[in-house]
């Protein structure tokens, strides 16, 4: 899967660079980013912005993501749009996740 | 008068409803629109009806079979072939169908008017065809009067001061057009009209018949008719056609079912606790359909029937297809629920089993499988954990 990582100021920004999330990149998803989390990183922004399709599978993974970080720090969604947007809401994930309209919102909500 | 509903085309633009639904078929609250068309027709003494089929045909056939229950004779003209991977339709235009009747038996032997099947109309149709004899042509169509803005949707026609048609526009930009007198895909027609169309080809009436009548000299009118209009011609016309009509502004448009509180229709045999469900009106729900305690229906919104509303699920602004089930932690806001589809009224579609979350929203007569109770079980413990978090810091 491929994902892009930097760090700017105490977040560590991951954009996701594949278009589809479904069944075949959730484990890697979760791998990668639980990574990060084990390298140290707690405040992470996921950019989602290259998404296009997204299901159950991949939400699932971003969920036990959430619980990976838990209060430790946070788990942003940035950038969902169209029906990835719809499942976050759908799902009611939209509820769970902090969602931002892009990474650059995501850092001024938070600074803010 | 005899008549012609055009029910042959793909329904491309309404797309996913039209992959198991001809345009036709689409209900505007329980209604399939040709079946209004058909009752209009009636009303104004029309009995014999051919309906040009090809795009799942027996939709329509086993629907209408021969019109006997709507006091009408329906008869079809399939347009296509059986191949031993079922029926294809092959489409012959409007007016190749409309050819391929009248080589076929001669039915047109009288005045007759042509429809197409993708709008809820209320012309008055006497008052139509008297025109058209006043004026004595070999062709009439009925136009209406849009906004300067939105005739680049339609086909557009110039008259003279007899009312006759000397011009055609199809779609042009506003700042182009030559009127804002459009074609509603509604013609008269006497059986000379017939001379003009080449037989066993694909041909169109807007596209091809009536400039052949422009520059053949032949005389033919436009008629200006004042009339509603609902067009489903597109995913948000669908949608748009089914708030204005449970909005009721569509005049003399016929509410199914029975007002069970202002503004609240239902079939029969319906399962809700009014004190345990919050309902907004406007809101129709369809016969057995359960709606539990604890959801929550905001309208306009038309829930078809047999269809299960779980506890806890909010649905928002929102047509739903029967046998569908609405899972407790579903909030649909805006969405049309076709077919395992979830359609905004932009035509963007996240399809139920593509996306996985079948365990949310599904036809309400599949079983779970242990994915689906295992997904659902995940969401769910989310949802609470996050839920009371959240009512916490509401209290601190």
């Amino acid at each position: 899967m491929k994902l892009s990582t930097h760090v700017q100021g105490e977040f560590t920004i991951a954009v996701i660079g594949e278009t589809r999330m479904d069944a075949a990149v959730a484990p890697e998803l979760k791998h990668q980013i639980s990574q990060l989390l084990n390298d140290g990183a707690t405040r992470i922004v996921l950019d989602l912005s290259a998404v296009t399709f997204m299901d159950s599978s991949s939400l699932g993974a971003l969920v036990s993501l959430l619980k990976m970080v838990g209060n430790r720090g946070d788990l942003i969604i940035a950038g969902s749009k169209g029906i990835v947007a719809d499942l976050f809401k759908l799902t009611r994930m939209d509820r769970v996740f902090r969602m931002a309209d892009s990474v650059d919102a995501a850092l001024g909500a938070v600074a803010a | 008068m005899k008549a012609m509903i055009l029910a042959a085309g793909k329904g491309t633009r309404v797309r996913p409803i039209t992959n198991e639904m001809p345009k036709p078929m689409i209900p505007i609250l329980r209604k399939p629109v040709m079946e209004s068309i058909v009752e209009l027709l009636r009303a104004h003494s029309v009995r014999e009806i051919v309906v040009n089929t090809s795009h799942l045909a027996p939709v329509i056939e086993n629907y209408f079979r021969d019109g006997n229950q709507l006091g009408v004779h329906i008869a079809y003209s399939y347009e296509g072939y059986m191949t031993d991977d079922g029926l294809e339709g092959k489409a012959l235009g409007s007016a190749g169908g409309m050819k391929r009747i009248q080589e076929f038996s001669g039915f047109f032997d009288e005045t007759f008017i042509v429809l197409c099947g993708d709008a809820w109309i209320d012309l008055d149709i006497s008052a139509a065809l008297r025109q058209h004899r006043e004026n004595g042509g070999i062709a009439t169509i009925i136009l209406q009067e849009v906004p300067h803005e939105e005739v680049h949707k339609y086909g557009v026609v110039k008259l003279n001061e007899q009312q006759r048609i000397v011009q055609f526009q199809e779609k042009p930009k506003p700042e182009e057009a030559v009127s804002n007198l459009i074609n509603t895909g509604i013609y008269i027609f006497e059986p000379e009209i017939f001379n003009y169309i080449p037989s066993g080809v694909e041909y169109d009436i807007g596209g091809q018949l009536f400039p052949a009548l422009v520059s053949a000299g032949e005389r033919f009118f436009g008629v200006k008719m004042d009339f509603q209009w609902v067009d489903i011609g597109s995913v948000p016309d669908v949608w748009a056609a089914t708030r204005k009509a449970l909005l009721g502004e569509i005049e003399g448009f016929r509410m199914p079912g029975k007002q069970v509180r202002p503004g609240v229709w239902t079939g029969i045999n319906v399962s809700i606790d009014w004190n345990m469900v919050k309902i907004k009106p406007p809101v129709y729900i369809g016969s057995s359909t359960k709606v539990e305690a604890g959801s929550k229906i905001i309208g306009p919104c038309m829930i078809g029937a047999n269809c299960l509303v779980e506890a806890g699920a909010e649905i928002s602004e929102c047509l739903i297809s029967d046998y569908t089930r609405i899972g407790n932690m579903a909030t649909l806001d805006n969405k049309l629920i076709f077919g395992g589809d979830c359609i905004s009224p932009d035509g963007t579609v996240l399809n139920v089993s593509e996306t996985q979350v079948r365990w949310l929203v599904s036809d309400m007569r599949r079983v779970l499988n242990p994915s689906d109770i295992h997904d659902m079980m995940l969401f769910n413990n989310m949802l609470s954990f996050y839920g009371e978090l959240a009512e916490e810091a509401e209290a601190a």
